[in-house]
């Protein structure tokens, strides 16, 4: 009875902020998206599925398109170069090992709106990328580097790359090494070797690194605002255009609801994975 | 048997596995007790629910008369010996042994001289300024009984304090536990799996099994009259015979029927009359095994067998015999220079005998239990 | 093994360079004596002095913001080491249903995008009709901050060994020794260690900061980005370098601090 009582008081501090300010906020984004709004910004009376309806209309498929291409793309682009630098990495004595990965989270612990105004300083029609660009013959004076879903993609690979070396990094330590001179003694050349037993046996760290990155992309707001253009908006530049422009939080709502349903995709996926792995181990033991 | 400290019918349950069931024992004053079984037979359940680390679901626990079932482990006037020593890593050594002086609230100037009467006693006083993680595992092992004698209990609990050493400091440290028992005289409980820690330390053992005390006696008694199959099988090894009691001679011994073989004769202190059934443990040990026949004499019990195998051990040799369709395990300690004579071969025909008093009659017996022994049980190895 | 391949080690010396020298190029910019990223205009550091002396509007409003970053990091931080920390252990001692929806809990803001809890916060503060400000950010921020904390102690509780708790019980400590002599010494560093993420998450965090904020409680971040969108960004580059300045020491400070720790506690 005690023990019951006990853990209760060390859970409800938690638990109970947690309920008040996640689940019931996110409850009520959902509740709001089937509301009317009022003239003056606010919230109607009253259920609906107007605004619902209106998030169907022909602009939206493309931005959810674009949100989708752009996060993959982002995410695999990521994943390519991680993998060589996971594999790099954890071959290095630990000494080295341990500088190498502080070097590289280092610049993630700068300001995240310092290094997209960094890029954007690059990238910019005076910025030294732009010029340097123009010098070598590759970009015309008159081309725009900046504003479009290419700046977008730079800066999102940019930003998410040590999400993506960390938890591969992680799987990658944990690798016996030696696998991979028993592939090639049996024949496999190197880079079958690395395809067909390195990559699977980080497949763990894969995943990981694939919702770290993938999920916080599908809803980044501030890179594709201030790279992007009006041709480069995700669904992130939509809520917010509706809250902070247009003023219409049911139809932000919506839009949220619906990137929250986009999100909850690869979160059950690789719920479900790990939950199969386990249960696969499991029996083995 | 003065009943200094008693466990009356104790019982816990996890999930609704018993992992102790009706466990009750008395433990005298000054004694070094030791609750002996394989992993999972409940022997730590019942250590920490002594230690007050765990709640039975019944049974009380009395020490000198006071109830102390209810009490919170800082309460208890008892202390442990942990299986991975439990020191704390952010304490030195000092620090760690005067913990429970400290929480006791005791003066500055007693705690010292106790800290380092009792890293005396455990010849560790050199090392009194080191973290835990600056020592050896033996260090670390001495450290945790300082640590736990210091505040006098009037129990001390040892759980497996060996198992993380190497064999050699095992045997050191048995020795050491044995000086430091002698030297401070408080009681000891020694929780362990391993039979031959428990047999040399102990005055008395009980050995567990599935959360139920079997036995509980000296070791000798342990060894040479095992109550149940478990026991017999648990300590040492061990031959198992089903048999009927057939017949008396004298007081003492009765005949056995034993399929395949000639009746045998063994000592009856069960009393057991014509016609039950009862189970006869015969240790390898007790057995003679030799080519001439052996000239009879009162109670000697003589079988003619064929030898399956043999393992040279240098001080002694085992061997596999087979006699009637069961299959014996039989060792032969070597007094004698051996070169100088003819060793026994594979396929010879032998006889094998033992005193009718060196069979034991089981209480119990389970025909599990023959899974414990070495050797491959009968179905097995006789098609 | 000479016959390992070179590749790899181009592609990690790659990526170095990709991730440092966009913050190369802003270090030298912040030198640059032209209101626009561009030409050389020549070596200037009036930018920092323009910072330092708070002599215009801008860097005035950047010092009230660092200020309300800095209350609100400081708060958000006390806040979620204390929860987080309760949470962590409730979550490593006690194995239940509860503890499983709990821990369901504590992970999903980690893998929620910023803009959703931004947006859900914001629709709560609107309908309790609390007025947008510190407090609300305080809230905000210490939301997601709870989850950080949680995970990173919890880390380290795997290490932590619980016989210790029972042997200082063994010994006559009661629940409050066992707590201030045992735990909180064992368990400090861990509780530092993601109080410190959390305070450089609160610092960091621009998206749930925008949604949560009202007028006159800008936080830095926020600021840059109004800054950036509509002012002339020429002070942020020297802002931005004062903050790696401060953020790479601080890190590489800890990072030696934590090793140190390490090797004289190998088990926690």
């Amino acid at each position: 009875m005690s023990r019951k009582w006990r853990e209760w008081t060390i859970t409800l501090p938690s638990m109970g902020w947690l309920v008040f300010f996640f689940v019931i906020p996110t409850l009520l984004v959902c509740g709001i998206a089937f509301k009317n709004r009022t003239i003056n910004g606010g919230i109607g009376e009253g259920w609906t599925l107007d605004t619902w309806l209106n998030v169907i209309q022909p602009s939206y498929p493309l931005v959810v398109w674009r949100t989708l291409w752009l996060s993959g793309l982002t995410t695999l682009i990521c994943l390519f170069f991680s993998i060589p630098v996971s594999y790099w990495l954890a071959r290095l004595s630990k000494e080295a090992r341990n500088w190498m990965l502080l070097l590289i989270i280092l610049p993630f612990w700068t300001n995240f709106l310092i290094r997209v105004f960094a890029w954007w300083s690059l990238l910019h029609s005076q910025g030294w990328l732009k010029q340097a660009l123009v010098w070598l013959g590759l970009a015309s004076p008159e081309a725009q580097l900046l504003y479009n879903e290419w700046a977008v993609l730079l800066v999102l690979v940019y930003t998410y790359i040590p999400f993506a070396i960390l938890p591969l990094f992680a799987s990658a330590e944990k690798f016996d090494f030696s696998l991979l001179d028993a592939a090639r003694d049996l024949g496999a050349g190197k880079l079958r070797a690395f395809v067909s037993v390195f990559i699977p046996g980080i497949s763990q760290g894969m995943i990981t690194a694939f919702v770290v990155v993938f999920i916080p992309v599908l809803g980044s707001y501030a890179i594709p605002d201030i790279v992007g253009g009006p041709t480069s908006e995700m669904i992130g530049n939509k809520i917010a255009q509706n809250v902070f422009v247009d003023r219409n939080l049911p139809h932000a709502s919506a839009l949220a609801t619906l990137l929250a349903l986009v999100v909850l995709l690869p979160v059950l996926y690789s719920i479900f994975t790990q939950r199969r792995q386990k249960r696969s181990t499991g029996r083995r033991s | 048997m003065d009943g200094f400290i008693e466990l009356r019918g104790i019982r816990k349950r996890f999930q609704g596995v018993p992992a102790v069931n009706d466990a009750s024992l008395t433990l005298n004053r000054g004694e070094v007790f030791s609750l002996l079984g394989p992993s999972g037979c409940g022997k730590t359940t019942l250590l920490r629910i002594l230690g007050g680390f765990e709640t039975p679901d019944a049974g009380r626990i009395i020490i000198n008369g006071q109830d102390i079932t209810d009490l919170p482990p800082n309460k208890r006037p008892i202390n442990t010996v942990f299986q991975n020593y439990a020191l704390f890593p952010h304490l030195c050594l000092w620090d760690n042994v005067g913990f429970g002086l400290k929480m006791a609230g005791k003066p500055r100037k007693f705690i010292d001289q106790e800290v380092e009467r009792m890293l005396d006693l455990v010849d560790l006083l050199d090392h009194a300024d080191k973290k835990p993680h600056q020592i050896s595992g033996g260090q670390k092992q001495r450290v945790a009984i300082a640590r736990a004698l210091i505040n006098k209990p009037q129990l001390l609990l040892l759980d497996e304090p060996l198992a993380a050493l190497d064999l050699k400091l095992r045997q050191r440290m048995l020795l050491e536990l044995d000086r430091i028992h002698d030297e401070v005289g408080i009681t000891f409980l020694y929780v362990t799996h391993d039979q031959g820690e428990a047999m040399s330390l102990s005055d008395r053992i009980a050995v567990m099994n599935q959360g139920r005390i079997e036995q509980i006696a000296r070791p000798m008694e342990v060894y040479e009259a095992p109550s149940s199959s478990f026991v017999a099988a648990f300590i040492g090894d061990t031959n198992f015979f089903k048999a009927h009691v057939s017949g008396s001679v004298g007081e003492d011994y009765s005949t056995l029927a034993i399929e395949g073989v000639p009746s045998v004769l063994a000592y009856n202190d069960k009393k057991l009359q014509r016609g039950q059934q009862v189970y006869l443990s015969i240790r390898p040990e007790k057995f003679r095994i030799q080519r001439e026949k052996p000239a009879p004499t009162e109670h000697l019990n003589m079988l003619k067998g064929k030898v399956l195998d043999i393992i040279y051990l240098g001080s002694n040799t085992k061997f596999r015999v087979e006699c009637g369709g069961h299959v014996l395990m039989i060792t032969q300690q070597h007094a004698r220079f051996m070169l100088d004579t003819t060793p026994l071969t594979w396929e010879e025909e032998v006889w094998v005998s033992w005193n009718a008093d060196d069979g034991y009659m089981l209480q119990r017996y389970e025909e599990a239990d023959a899974r414990l022994l070495d050797l491959p049980n009968e179905e097995e190895s006789v098609p | 093994m000479k016959n390992r391949s070179k590749f790899p080690m181009f592609v990690t010396i790659g990526v170095l360079v990709f991730l440092y020298a966009p913050i190369l190029v802003l270090i030298i910019y912040s030198f640059n004596d032209s209101r626009y990223p561009g030409a050389w205009q020549g070596f200037t550091l009036k930018w920092y002095r323009t910072l330092l002396e708070a002599n215009s509007v801008e860097a005035r409003d950047i010092w009230r913001a660092t200020r309300n970053t800095l209350l609100v990091a400081f708060c958000a931080t006390i806040i979620s080491m204390v929860f987080g920390t309760l949470a962590a252990w409730a979550m490593y001692r006690f194995r239940s249903r509860l503890q499983s929806l709990h821990q369901m809990l504590v992970y999903a803001p980690l893998v929620v995008p910023d803009i959703l809890m931004g947006i859900s916060l914001l629709m709560l503060f609107v309908n309790v009709n609390m007025s947008l400000g510190l407090t609300t950010i305080i809230i905000s921020h210490t939301t997601f901050c709870i989850s950080y904390v949680a995970l990173v102690v919890l880390g380290r509780l795997q290490d932590f060994d619980h016989t210790l708790v029972d042997a200082a019980r063994d010994l006559g400590a009661n629940g409050f020794a066992v707590c201030v002599r045992i735990l909180l010494p064992l368990l400090g560093p861990g509780i530092a260690a993601g109080g410190l993420l959390a305070f450089t998450l609160s610092v960091d965090d621009f998206v749930i900061t925008f949604f949560t904020a009202g007028p006159g409680s800008t936080t830095l971040p926020v600021q840059v980005y109004s800054m950036m969108r509509h002012g002339t960004p020429t002070l942020i580059n020297a802002l931005s370098v004062i903050f790696i300045i401060v953020t790479f020491s601080v890190v590489i400070f800890s990072q030696r601090v934590l090793q140190k720790r390490d090797n004289s506690h190998p088990h926690i």
